[in-house]
């Protein structure tokens, strides 16, 4: 059994415009997958549905071999956490301090070990001197990381990542994705949703969303593939790869040079 | 006219009377007309903060912003009408929430132009045109802004600037939040504005590849300080750029990564895919 199943989800705010329409979805523990889709396809609304946020219509959802329900939404929120597409969602504390402890205090982290923990990950993603601030004064960047910092600190099973790094410049982005992997290697679940196929690609599976259900999922190496995929969800190759296609058109490319533009386009 | 910036700092009041220095001495001339700007460097480094100066919302602690000849110092002026600095120079927030305000999308929209004296049925008209450009449908006008999805957000808050047509235009981070086929769309729409009207645009954004494709003129902050403003193909020539925290466009990677492998010689400065593909086949086919 995967560590979240999904069967067959439909969600609606409004009885006349349906969202999520039979969304099926798994995800094994350890896995570290990437939702891609266009503006409005449901991806956030699909990470609502799977933290308990938001009550699906029809369909269950299984996490860790709990189904998801009223009784059981607090159990699951302690193994799954969510950074939110805009991290003032997140804030609830005066200060960065507050806002870094928020998740850990409602897990019933004992204080010392909750501040060593606010040390730490507010240094892993730069904001340490930053942490007697209050979030309204951060700029846009640095609140994503402070987002960030509190939801690592919780520890858990597994995290949503909803365009959790938008913001960040390309050598924090760097950092914090190297730091990531990390956590993935230590067994940490990852589902992240992008816009930014360079940031997918960091994950092993995609998943294209497109009008509220899985248009298509497969490895990175499979959908590459498929350029036309792409083109009809709304998406785009890696750079590198678009050249690729376009010069294997124009006849244009040697053996060499394709395996050369796909393996630098993989490597993250 | 145009903006100046005549040595300016900036400082945000901040916890027991320490402040922070988020601007420090920026002196800076940007034009009314033919420019295409991006404004980039590290998270924090200052650019939403150097932004809110272009059209009066913050003022400097120290120096003069000179807006399309009026004088903003630290000191507010009765004299001064810095509603219609704010006409003039239209700002898109970094955070579509901090804009949006109304309980539709089209009223949202019609505000600019409403408050700025356009009849409510010609408002009505730009709100409606202003909404399709930036590609969502009518369906949206009855929408309540604040239920829609992040980057329905930010397609609607910059539909609200366009629609006040402003002389010149700033967008904060105007495409993160955006898919790929509505980054392309906005982008290349704000690139038509810039020609066929000449206005200037502004856009901050941590996305080399747009900076590179797209603008003509980069400005560089970092901590506060302004350390580079020249071309986009002088600034990519540089082998320092990481110390700002930027990276290279897409194009200019590939293509060294290529002559790396390949002992090619190919000219790694090309603005867009369709330049560097008949870079690299020219070289292939002779
Ligand atoms: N609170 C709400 N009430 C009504 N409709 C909503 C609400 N939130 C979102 N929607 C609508 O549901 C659809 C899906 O929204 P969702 O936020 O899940 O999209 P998304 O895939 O995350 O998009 P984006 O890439 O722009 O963040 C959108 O068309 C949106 O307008
Ligand atoms: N209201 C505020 N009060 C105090 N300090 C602030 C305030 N707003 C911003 N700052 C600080 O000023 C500096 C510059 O912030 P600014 O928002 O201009 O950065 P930015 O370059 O736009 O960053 P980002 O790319 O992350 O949006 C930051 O270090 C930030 O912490
Ligand atoms: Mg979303
Ligand atoms: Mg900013």
């Amino acid at each position: 059994m995967s560590y979240i199943d999904i069967q067959n989800i439909n969600f609606a705010y409004h009885p006349k415009r349906p969202i999520l329409q039979n969304l099926s979805l798994s995800i094994d523990k350890g896995q570290w997958i990437a939702i891609l889709g266009h503006n409005g396809s449901g991806k956030s609304t699909l990470a609502k549905a799977i933290i308990g946020l938001l009550e699906p219509d029809f369909g269950t959802i299984d996490i860790d071999g709990m189904t998801l329900s009223p009784t059981t939404v607090y159990e699951i929120r302690k193994k799954i956490g969510i950074v939110f597409q805009n991290p003032d969602n997140q804030f609830v504390g005066v200060t960065v301090r507050d806002d870094i402890a928020f998740g850990m205090e409602n897990l019933g982290v004992p204080q010392a070990e909750m501040l060593e923990k606010i040390d730490f990950y507010a240094e892993k993603v730069g904001m340490k001197a930053f942490l007697d601030k209050e979030p309204a004064e951060l700029s846009g960047g640095q609140k994503q990381r402070v987002a960030i910092a509190g939801i690592l600190a919780m520890q858990m099973d597994a995290i949503i990542f909803d365009e959790a790094t938008s913001m960040l410049d390309p050598t924090a982005r760097r950092e914090l994705m190297d730091y990531i992997r990390e956590l993935h290697n230590e067994g940490l679940t990852i589902i992240m949703i992008t816009h930014d196929i360079e940031e997918a690609l960091w994950a092993q599976r995609l998943v294209i969303i497109k009008d509220g259900t899985v248009f298509r999922q497969g490895t990175r190496e499979e959908l590459l593939k498929e350029p036309v995929t792409f083109i009809e969800a709304g998406l785009e190759l890696p750079v590198g790869l678009q050249i690729s296609n376009a010069l294997k058109q124009m006849n244009a490319l040697s053996l060499e040079l394709e395996e050369h533009l796909w393996e630098s386009s993989l490597k993250k | 006219m145009g903006i100046q910036f005549k040595e300016v700092s900036f400082q945000y009041p901040g916890w027991g009377k320490q402040f922070f220095e988020a601007l420090k001495d920026i002196s800076l001339t940007i034009n009314d007309k033919d420019e295409f700007i991006a404004l980039v460097g590290e998270t924090g480094s200052g650019k939403s903060t150097l932004a809110q100066h272009m059209n009066a919302l913050i003022f400097p602690t120290s120096g003069t912003v000179e807006i399309n000849g009026v004088p903003i110092t630290a000191k507010r002026n009765k004299k001064i009408k810095y509603n219609s600095i704010r006409q003039q120079i239209g700002l898109v927030f970094q955070f579509p929430e901090y804009q949006l305000f109304e309980e539709t999308v089209e009223k949202d929209i019609m505000f600019g132009p409403k408050n700025f004296r356009v009849p409510e049925e010609e408002a009505r008209e730009m709100a409606k045109k202003a909404l399709n450009m930036v590609g969502l449908s009518d369906k949206y006008l009855t929408r309540n802004p604040f239920n829609l999805s992040g980057g329905e957000k930010k397609r609607v808050s910059i539909a609200g600037i366009l629609a006040m047509n402003p002389k010149i235009l700033i967008l904060d981070e105007p495409t993160s939040g955006l898919d790929p086929a509505g980054k392309k769309l906005l982008m290349n729409l704000f690139k038509s504005i810039q020609k066929e009207t000449g206005k200037t645009i502004i856009i901050i954004t941590h996305d080399m590849d747009l900076v590179y494709e797209y603008t003509n003129r980069v400005l560089v902050l970092n901590e506060g300080m302004l350390e580079f403003d020249g071309t986009p193909d002088y600034l990519f020539h540089r082998h320092d750029i990481d110390k700002w925290h930027l990276d290279y466009p897409a194009t200019i990677s590939v293509l060294r990564s290529i002559n790396d492998k390949f002992h090619y010689n190919l000219d790694i400065y090309q603005k867009t895919i369709d330049a560097a593909v008949s870079t690299i086949a020219k070289a292939v086919q002779s």
